[in-house]
């Protein structure tokens, strides 16, 4: 019976309109579109990598083998299997014209290539005219960063390896580009068969062959994958297929769509408040109905549950609104996006992130709304005959803790397992508490401050200070509801610009003077005499380390299967570079056991790396099987030493005796140290003399890595500066409410003798405050939550950056203020006799 | 009558309503002498409190002109008129209008601090304890009941010792008995003071204790008001 009452009753206040809900339907639908939008990007892209999944892998399957093409018996298992096969060898070089020369990822393909999707070139031609080239010369198509680095155009010639050919377009869509993962270099593509004179595929060098394989329909993946296994030797081949066309990719986009989800998460916080704060002064507003609605008979229960259907109304529609904008903006921007991406996407309405979204939407709206509510509950009668503004704060009953407590498990919890982020999930939900904490604190304390400030002696005659302390710190002050939405906002912001500048400086500072100038490979044994002379007796070069470099899998420890023995580490994870030296290599420290006497030629002994030994759970003693170009080497471990991974020079997790390793075909590497000024030089020097050689730009491919987390950097801002709208509309709700309050404030003051700008200064000091107490706390806040990500996440020193903290603190102070200012213009103009009429 | 502390000479208000222009007061002349106590009466709705904000300078006359103390207040701007007040009015309504974020000695001290008086909590906490309230000037508005809050609204008005106090019904929210004392404590300020004193109200007994009382009627004075007034 209570619920057919409470629903009439509901009705009829709903029909007074929506006005007063501007800002609580705002909070909501923005929290609830950000990431709905968030949600469908992603699952935009995921669906894309998953339908495009062959076109993406190349083919329905993929079986890549390291530094070898297939054998004839390997190759006829793969035709008789499969109805098309395309070979595919893909290595690093140095394209050369004239005296510019830069380095890029070769992709050799031969006549069936590609299997799936095309290639789109400019000028437009297909792909096989391309590349049979032109005038006797084989034919390349080409990345335009390195054709414009390069400073040629269609028909310009250009060298890679000891090959000539011919450039004939720009290389527009590649459309496997995204399975390989992220090569090092603009990609440029050639017939494998034209290679054949570049010395560039001798044996040892670095370079993979990926053979795809196109089955018809309704084949058994799995099954085929289990045959290959059988019928192929397992080692060093690696089996993809279109189930996961694009691993890296595809883990990538998940994660970073999970933060950001997480971000929007918070922004729905921040708009929580909004929401708690419209309830509060909804109810407010009816407290007189309550009252009269109590005197004529309702029950509690009744009154409750008729605020509670009006809040779920008003959360049903907030949620649509949001979910709409979120599922339309991201279909409205679709074509942007697909520009900028150089992934597929099928941009659709996705029902998926959108429930995922509303279910946030809802649960965020209980766990504000349930404890305002509770207080519609505690109006007395007796309200009708007194003031309002100086409601007790009381605890509601103990039942709406406890469902709030619940209902926020259930979100966290929830978020937890959507976003597959558990533990990112947690930390950040416990931050964002211990924030909301912090800022409840705060925002008591400043109004406990500023009350007594406003008692403090010293501040008597100082009229317009002390009102302000004094209108802070009284009854029916904003603080709470201001400090709390703009202080989350500002800490989601903060802690963002703090991560990403220490996220810079660890770049830049854990990349000191002494890295290299040059990383290079593909050294051959008959070069390396020549190479080094060379490059030691440059002026300008202080430092040449080289050592050989073969690559190999660890497919044992002791007998057993590697994983199953040291899990999933990620010396594990496909092949390792190995190295062998008679003695320890200069600056490595042997840590424990001994290095193998210089001219030890008994069975094959390893030293491995101390600290990922010790992660692996590896003694001394201990059997490791490795195995290099399809060679099995059991090798005893003797020694560990430590390997410095971090100041990009020369270090091997595995060094194995000279004996162990000398006849198996390998090239050698090295790192060469040299001033800044000289590197171009260099690069055209060596290269000149040794064409088949590849040197990496360091400091090409640091700049690379930074701009990659530059562009994430730059998605987490905006999802920080979403959080911040938030913020804003609840700060602009909150001034909006307290115009009345203050034109009549105004009215008052100025009857008893104020000038408007004695006025103003009151309203402008009290924004300020509020500003102040937000950015403080935002910046301490922003501060822990840096420190936390930089030291727990990635394991590096953190320094506090101050200008983006003090722009944080006067980004604060200025928006309250502006919110504050663009809210006193009525108060400010409004007529006392007119105002304290309206009020009488 | 020498010297006249208001003089009002064909004052008229008009305000847009909802439905149309509106004449609230139509031309009305009108002196107080100084010391003098005067009682405004008449029918709900004829006018009497946008009169006394006319005096107040809280309301901008749309014609004739309204002088205080040989200011002429329809010249004034806003920020004149507000300084005007701090040294020379004090204001008492019907429903108190105190500030709500403010303690009853704050909102006594206000008037003080905005003239840039310098011992302005002494003189509040006297005024406030003129009226008997020094012990609750800690208090803020809602937790003091509708006769105490007059009397602070009372100490807030006279707290400046003011040339003239306007008042418009201070007892009409409250008892007869509470509304007793208030009266006395008013009379008893104007007393103190020497103020001049302008009273809205419907009470007969209390407009028999004015030295004179001028009738409105529909915005304009009534005739027997209006005779005097021209001598
Ligand atoms: N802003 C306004 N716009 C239009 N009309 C108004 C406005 N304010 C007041 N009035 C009208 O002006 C007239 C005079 O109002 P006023 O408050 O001065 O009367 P009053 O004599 O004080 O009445 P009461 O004894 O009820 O207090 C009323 O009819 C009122 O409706
Ligand atoms: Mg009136």
């Amino acid at each position: 019976m209570s619920l057919k009452n409470a629903a009439r009753i509901a009705r009829r206040e709903l029909r007074g309109g929506l006005g007063g809900f501007r800002i609580f339907l705002a909070c909501l639908a923005l929290g609830v579109a950000a990431i709905a939008a968030v949600g469908s990007v992603r699952q935009s892209i995921e669906t894309g990598l998953e339908r495009e999944g062959a076109v993406i892998l190349g083919g329905d399957a993929e079986i890549e083998l390291t530094y070898r093409f297939a054998s004839e018996r390997e190759r006829a298992w793969m035709d008789n299997a499969a109805s098309a096969v395309s070979e595919v060898v893909d290595f690093r070089s140095m394209a050369v014209v004239g005296q510019e020369r830069g380095l890029t990822q070769v992709k050799g393909v031969d006549a069936a290539y590609p299997l799936y999707g095309t290639v789109q070139l400019d000028p437009a031609m297909p792909l096989s005219d391309a590349l049979a080239g032109r005038d006797g010369l084989a034919g390349a198509v080409m990345d335009g960063v390195l054709v414009d680095r390069l400073l040629i155009e269609p028909g310009d010639r250009l060298r890679i390896g000891a090959q000539e050919f011919v450039l004939m377009a720009r290389l527009i869509r590649e459309p496997d580009a995204a399975g390989g993962g992220f090569g090092l270099g603009p990609r440029t593509i050639v017939a494998t068969d034209a290679l054949a004179g570049s010395g560039l595929l001798e044996p040892g060098t670095l370079y993979e062959t990926e053979y795809r394989l196109r089955f018809g329909d309704g084949i058994d993946l799995g099954a085929m994958e289990a045959a290959a296994g059988a019928a192929l030797p397992a080692a060093g081949m690696r089996w993809r297929d279109r189930r996961n066309g694009a691993p890296g990719v595809s883990e990538f986009v998940e994660r970073l769509g999970a933060f950001l989800v997480l971000v929007g998460l918070a922004g729905l916080a921040v708009g929580g408040i909004g929401v708690s704060a419209a309830v509060r002064a909804y109810l407010d507003e009816k407290t007189a109905v309550i009252a009269t609605l109590k005197t004529l008979g309702a029950e509690t229960r009744t009154i409750f549950l008729a605020y509670a259907i009006q809040i779920a109304v008003l959360t049903g529609l907030g949620i649509a609104i949001g979910l709409v904008l979120g599922a339309l903006v991201p279909l409205a921007l679709a074509p942007l996006i697909k520009a900028q991406l150089p992934l597929p996407a099928v941009f659709a309405i996705h029902p998926g992130p959108l429930a995922e979204a509303a279910l946030y939407g809802a649960l965020a709206a209980a766990i504000f709304t349930l404890w305002p509510l509770a207080r519609a509950e505690q109006v007395r009668p007796a309200a009708l005959f007194r003031d309002g503004a100086l409601a007790q704060f009381r605890w509601p009953r103990w039942p709406y803790l406890v469902i709030t407590a619940l209902l926020l498990v259930v979100l966290v919890g929830s978020a937890a397992l959507l976003s597959g982020l558990e533990r990112l999930t947690l930390w950040s939900a416990a931050g964002l508490f211990a924030a909301f904490l912090v800022l409840l604190v705060m925002a008591f304390a400043t109004r406990k401050l500023a009350a007594r400030a406003a008692r403090a002696r010293l501040l008597r005659g100082r009229s317009t200070l002390r009102m302000a302390l004094g209108s802070v710190g009284g009854p029916g002050s904003e603080a709470g509801s201001v400090v709390l939405s703009l202080g989350l906002g500002l800490t989601v912001l903060a802690a963002v610009g703090q991560i990403d500048s220490n996220l810079r400086s660890a770049i830049a500072r854990d990349l000191p003077d002494i890295a290299p100038s040059y990383f290079v490979v593909d050294i051959q044994n008959d070069q390396l005499a020549e190479f080094l002379t060379r490059a030691r007796d440059d002026a300008q070069v202080s430092r040449v380390e080289t050592a050989p470099m073969l690559r190999g899998v660890i497919t044992q420890i002791n007998g057993q299967p590697a994983r199953a023995v040291a899990g999933d580490h990620w010396v594990l994870q496909g092949d390792r570079g190995i190295t062998y030296s008679a003695s320890p290599p200069s600056g490595a420290r042997v840590t424990d056991g001994t290095w193998w006497p210089p001219d030890y030629s008994g069975a094959p002994q390893v030293s491995f790396a101390a600290e990922e030994a010790q992660e692996m759970g590896l003694k001394l003693g201990d059997d490791i099987t490795i195995n290099v170009l399809g060679r099995d080497i059991t090798a005893t471990i003797t020694s560990f030493r430590d390997v410095d991974f971090s100041t990009a020079g020369i270090g091997f997790v595995l060094s194995m005796n000279p004996g162990a390793l000398q006849g198996a075909p390998h090239t050698h590497i090295a790192t060469i140290y040299a001033d800044q000024a000289a590197e171009a030089r260099l690069l055209r020097d060596l290269g000149a003399a040794f064409p088949n050689i590849t040197l990496i730009g360091v400091r090409d491919a640091i700049e690379r890595v930074a701009g990659m987390l530059a562009g994430i950097a730059a998605a987490v801002t905006y999802g920080a500066l979403a959080t911040l709208l938030t913020g804003l509309i609840v700060l602009i709700g909150a001034a909006a409410a307290g115009e009345r309050a203050r034109t009549y404030e105004a009215a008052i003051l100025k009857t008893l003798g104020a000038t408007r700008g004695t006025i103003l200064l009151n309203f402008a000091l009290r924004a300020a405050m509020f500003g102040l107490a937000a950015g403080l706390v935002a910046v301490a806040a922003g501060g822990v939550a840096g420190w936390a990500v930089t030291h727990f996440v990635m394991d590096s020193s953190f320094e506090f950056e101050p200008v983006s903290a003090i722009a944080i603190v006067t980004g604060g102070v200025a928006t309250t203020l502006l919110a504050g200012l663009g809210f006193a213009w009525r108060p400010l103009a409004a007529r006392p006799a007119q105002v304290l009429r309206a009020s009488e | 009558m020498t010297d006249p502390v208001i003089s009002l000479n064909d004052v008229r208000l008009s305000l847009d309503g909802n439905a149309g222009r509106v004449d609230i007061l139509r031309g009305i002349t009108l002196d107080v002498a100084r010391g003098e106590t005067l009682g405004l009466v008449g029918p709900s709705g004829s006018g009497k409190s946008s009169l006394l904000m006319l005096m107040g300078g809280l309301e901008r006359a749309t014609g004739g002109r309204v002088s205080v103390l040989g200011h002429d207040l329809t010249a004034m701007g806003e920020d004149a008129l507000a300084r005007f007040r701090r040294h020379h009015m004090g204001v008492v309504f019907q429903s108190f209008h105190l500030i709500a974020t403010m303690t009853a000695l704050e909102n006594v001290a206000t008037p003080l601090e905005l003239a840039g008086v310098g011992d302005a909590f002494q003189r509040a906490e006297a005024e406030l304890a003129a009226m008997g309230l020094a012990d609750r000037a800690g208090h803020y508005p809602a937790q003091l009941s509708g006769g105490e809050q007059q009397r602070v609204a009372l100490a807030r008005a006279a707290v400046s010792h003011p040339d003239i106090l306007l008042a418009d019904e201070p007892t009409g929210n409250l008892d007869g008995t509470t509304g007793q004392s208030i009266m006395d404590l008013l009379f008893g300020l104007r007393d103190r003071y020497g103020s001049t004193l302008v009273l809205v109200t419907h009470a007969p007994d209390l407009a028999a204790r004015c030295d004179r009382v001028v009738h409105l009627v529909d915005g304009a004075l009534a005739a027997a008001d209006a005779r005097d007034a021209a001598e």
